[in-house]
């Protein structure tokens, strides 16, 4: 959140006009269809029920549950988040598929809350990954998470959710404080900076003395490739 | 004399049996089988003519025993069935050669007995299904059961205990279609076709009854029908694998022929129509329809609980013939046409998938649904092959199968069927959720850390199910192809027959233009790859790199593995296994232990100068008398 990217420019508007068009019908879509993954941590989750049937249904907006993550757009973090929880949080959230957006909701997500004293839990949420939006209570009734939605909505429609922009340009941060947590041997399966790459998201404050360090120990999982006419070049057995 | 091209074919068969034996101990022996399986498939080409509504092709072999006149001769019906045998063996041979055989000798297996076994199989059913008369085809059908006790028993152990419960069955198969032979030569005073032809216009209800019971009875248990089809599935799935191929793809089916020469030739689905069940509103021909139904659904059923695959594919193998018997009962062009053509189809896809789990065996040692899995990234083109064999035994387009089904479905509709129908369409749902179980179980989910290393089937292997898999889309792509064929039986047996065209079928009351269908079906798989390659590059991940509930995964822990499939479903119809029909075998088998330990009790009791006498004195009133 420190980063100088995250100041507001106002860029003009420029490229073909179609092309316009294009872009603003995609973003209607993406933020008709919003996908939350079924994770959730802490007492906040109780809320959830409530706000996804049939009393306030939220589905009416196009918000729907989703069990993989792969598949998934919002990652809800419904309340306190222990060490040890927040370890699956990043591994899970590093597995959703860009665009992502990440909710915090209850104010345990904002600072720590309630267990502000604990020594397993991690107080403030967005040094970790970047939140779109943070949802204060405690814990919030489902009104509020369902207002809380709708204004990603709009962002997600206006264009500006796009803070998972800033995971890939400022790994370097992020990892700095998930390694201060869970030690210098901590590591996901997934190959941030070869995403960054792919998303040309690349910039200075994706490497940095932290991903050295991730680089030193890091032991990176292939993808079982598919072995189609191995056995040409086998000896028979 | 001059030989017949059945001659030919017999000949050539029987020299394949020779090679078999004599030089089978050889090098190559396999190979040297295998082609001579080709040349015979050539023979029968040579008569393609016979597919295509040809004249008869006699043999110039027959002679007369007792008065009875014996011949051979080949019309299309036989031709269709010998196609579909020497096709599958062919296949089955090639696939049985080279790795297959050094693995199966390797484990202590006789490579020699195998093929000799084989063989002695084709030739049997060449000469069953040749047979000019009813006394021919005695003779062959005991044949082919002997022959297939060989390569049942191969294996040894369970596979021999299989064999045994299958001869048994054979056997008592075997008297009763004795007893109707008995039968109609009393009232025909000949075994001859065309003299059977004319006694059955004038046979009493009873004695057609009988005939029907015993006929029935007899060739259904060869083909496995309800309630004689325990033996099927435990001794096609142990016959060690290239075997298990050929037999679940034609040997069972060597009951429809006959069922078809005997019942529907020779005594007419009108005749059978005319046998009314006393006080009930059935026939014998709905009591044939319900029977191919309940074939259909229970074996299927015990399919889907099966955790060995090859027990599940030759249970299913059962089931299947159900909708064979089904579309031959209903007896209209479409219906006959449906049953008939799923005799080819089901022949390529069995014995496809058969291969396929029988390649998995190969590599991994074990067929276990409970202990495979992942093997789509080691093995993809038996995958491939597996898929191809599923889509068309669950009977879904673009596959074979498909076709088939549609007919048999069409036809009970139009028949007004409708309770039928839904029965055969319960057979399907579980047809479609148990192949579903085999191929998530064998090669989709998590890679076992033993199977790592596990490389795709060699292509002495890989080749025969290639092009079995190519004869499943093809066949479905041009139902024409085997319509044609099945056209001509359909006349030779005295069914109406269907008009077919190179797509499908063309009926007022409903016609199917498979190329349509697949075009179709296609052009939707177009437009989902247009879709999905346009989106820009995707990202392989691992299989480690999911989604557990964010839990971490290592190649130590098995996340996913199965055990139970379908405990929900099981849940709700678990209640219906009952094993009646073991109860049946069981209570069976100890009425005649009651019985034989009766006869014991009297041969052991009573002293030798009573046998002696009593038999003098039966010898003395029967010639008095
Ligand atoms: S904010 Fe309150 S309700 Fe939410 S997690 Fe913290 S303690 Fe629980």
């Amino acid at each position: 959140m420190s980063s100088i990217n995250q100041i507001p420019v106002i860029e003009a508007k420029k490229g073909n006009p179609l092309a316009r068009v294009f872009d603003e019908l995609v973003r209607f879509c993406r933020s008709r269809s919003l996908f939350i993954l079924h994770y959730c941590t802490g007492c906040g989750a109780i809320e959830l029920p409530p706000a996804m049937t049939s009393r306030f249904d939220m589905e009416r907006l196009g918000i729907q549950p989703m069990v993989s993550p792969r598949q998934a757009d919002i990652l809800l973090i419904t309340g306190y988040v222990s060490i040890k929880t927040l370890k699956r949080v990043i591994l899970t959230y590093e597995q959703m598929g860009s665009p992502k957006y990440v909710i915090g909701i209850c104010s345990c997500t904002v600072n720590g809350g309630m267990y502000w004293q604990s020594y397993a839990t991690a107080k403030k949420l967005d040094e970790y990954m970047p939140v779109d939006l943070y949802i204060a209570g405690c814990m919030p009734r489902p009104e509020a998470v369902i207002a809380g939605l709708q204004q990603l909505m709009d962002s997600i429609h206006a264009g500006k959710a796009n803070s998972w922009e800033d995971y890939y340009r400022n790994y370097d941060y992020y990892l700095g404080n998930q390694q201060k947590l869970f030690g210098d041997n901590w590591q996901t399966p997934t190959d941030v900076i070869a995403e960054a790459k792919h998303y040309n998201l690349l910039s200075k404050g994706t490497l940095g003395v932290h991903t050295r360090l991730l680089e030193q120990h890091q032991q990176p999982l292939e993808a079982l490739e598919m072995r189609l006419g191995h056995n040409l070049k086998e000896p028979t057995e | 004399m001059t030989l017949t091209l059945l001659d030919e074919l017999l000949l050539f068969s029987g020299a394949t049996l020779l090679v078999a034996l004599f030089i089978g101990r050889g090098l190559a022996a396999g190979w040297m089988v295998t082609i001579l399986y080709g040349g015979q498939l050539l023979t029968l080409l040579k008569m393609a003519a016979l597919g295509y509504g040809g004249g008869i092709i006699a043999s110039s072999l027959s002679f007369t025993v007792m008065g009875q006149n014996l011949s051979w001769r080949f019309d299309a019906l036989s031709w269709f069935f010998a196609l579909i045998t020497l096709g599958s063996a062919l296949l089955s041979s090639w696939f049985a050669c080279g790795a297959w055989e050094r693995s199966y000798a390797k484990q202590g297996g006789n490579i020699w007995l195998f093929h000799l076994a084989m063989a002695l199989n084709v030739l049997s059913m060449l000469i069953l299904l040749a047979s000019g008369d009813l006394l021919s085809l005695f003779i062959g059908w005991e044949l082919v059961s002997w022959a297939g006790f060989l390569l049942m028993a191969l294996a040894g152990g369970v596979a021999t205990q299989a064999a045994m419960r299958y001869i048994t069955y054979a056997m008592a198969g075997g008297m009763a279609i004795f007893g109707g032979l008995a039968l109609v030569y009393s009232s025909s005073g000949s075994l001859q076709l065309d003299a059977v032809l004319i006694a059955v216009e004038s046979m009493s209800t009873t004695k057609l009854w009988l005939l029907v019971i015993l006929f029935g009875g007899g060739f259904g248990v060869k083909m496995g029908l309800l309630p004689f089809h325990l033996w099927q599935a435990p001794a096609y799935a142990e016959t060690p694998g290239p075997g298990s191929a050929f037999l679940g793809a034609i040997s069972s089916r060597m009951g429809l022929f006959a069922i078809l020469l005997v019942l529907v030739k020779l005594f007419g689905i009108v005749n059978i129509d005319s046998l009314k069940i006393p006080f009930t509103l059935i026939d014998a021909r709905d009591l044939l329809a319900w029977i191919a139904v309940f074939t259909i659904i229970f074996p299927t059923f015990t399919a889907m609980k099966q955790n060995d695959a090859r027990h599940l594919l030759a249970w299913h193998g059962i089931g299947q013939g159900g909708y064979m018997l089904l579309g031959v009962v209903v007896a209209d062009a479409m219906g006959g046409a449906g049953g008939l053509l799923h005799v080819f189809n089901h022949a390529t896809y069995q014995a496809a998938l058969f291969m396929a789990v029988t390649a998995v065996i190969h590599r991994t040692g074990t067929a276990d649904l409970n202990k495979l899995g992942g093997l789509v990234v080691r093995m993809p083109l038996s995958f491939m092959v597996l898929l191809i064999g599923i889509i068309g035994l669950a009977g879904l387009p673009p596959m074979n199968g498909f076709v088939s089904k549609w007919l048999v479905y069409r036809s009970l509709l139009n028949e007004g069927m409708p309770l039928l129908f839904l029965a055969a369409v319960i057979g399907t749902l579980g047809t479609i959720l148990s192949v579903y179980k085999l191929i998530h179980n064998i090669f989709l989910g998590q890679l076992r850390v033993e199977h790592e290393q596990v490389k795709e089937a060699p292509w002495s292997m890989m080749a025969p199910m290639l092009i079995l898999a190519a004869i499943i889309f093809i066949t479905g792509l041009f139902p024409g192809i085997p319509l044609a064929w099945v056209a001509s039986v359909q006349e030779v047996v005295g069914l109406p027959a269907t008009d077919y065209t190179l797509g499908g079928v063309e009926s007022v009351s409903g016609s199917l233009d498979m190329i349509w269908v697949i075009g179709v079906l296609f052009a939707g798989f177009g437009i989902g790859a247009v879709i999905f390659y346009s989106a820009g590059r995707s990202k392989r991940v691992h299989q480690l790199d999911n989604y557990a509930g964010g839990h971490f995964l290592s190649a130590d822990v098995r996340y996913q593995y199965s055990d139970n499939f379908y405990a929900g479903l099981m849940h709700l119809v678990g209640g219906w296994y009952r094993g009646s029909f073991l109860w049946l075998e069981k209570s069976v088998i100890s009425l005649i232990d009651f019985l034989s330990l009766v006869m014991q009790g009297l041969y052991r009791r009573a002293n030798a100068e009573f046998y002696l006498l009593s038999t003098a004195l039966f010898v003395m009133a029967w010639v008095v008398i």
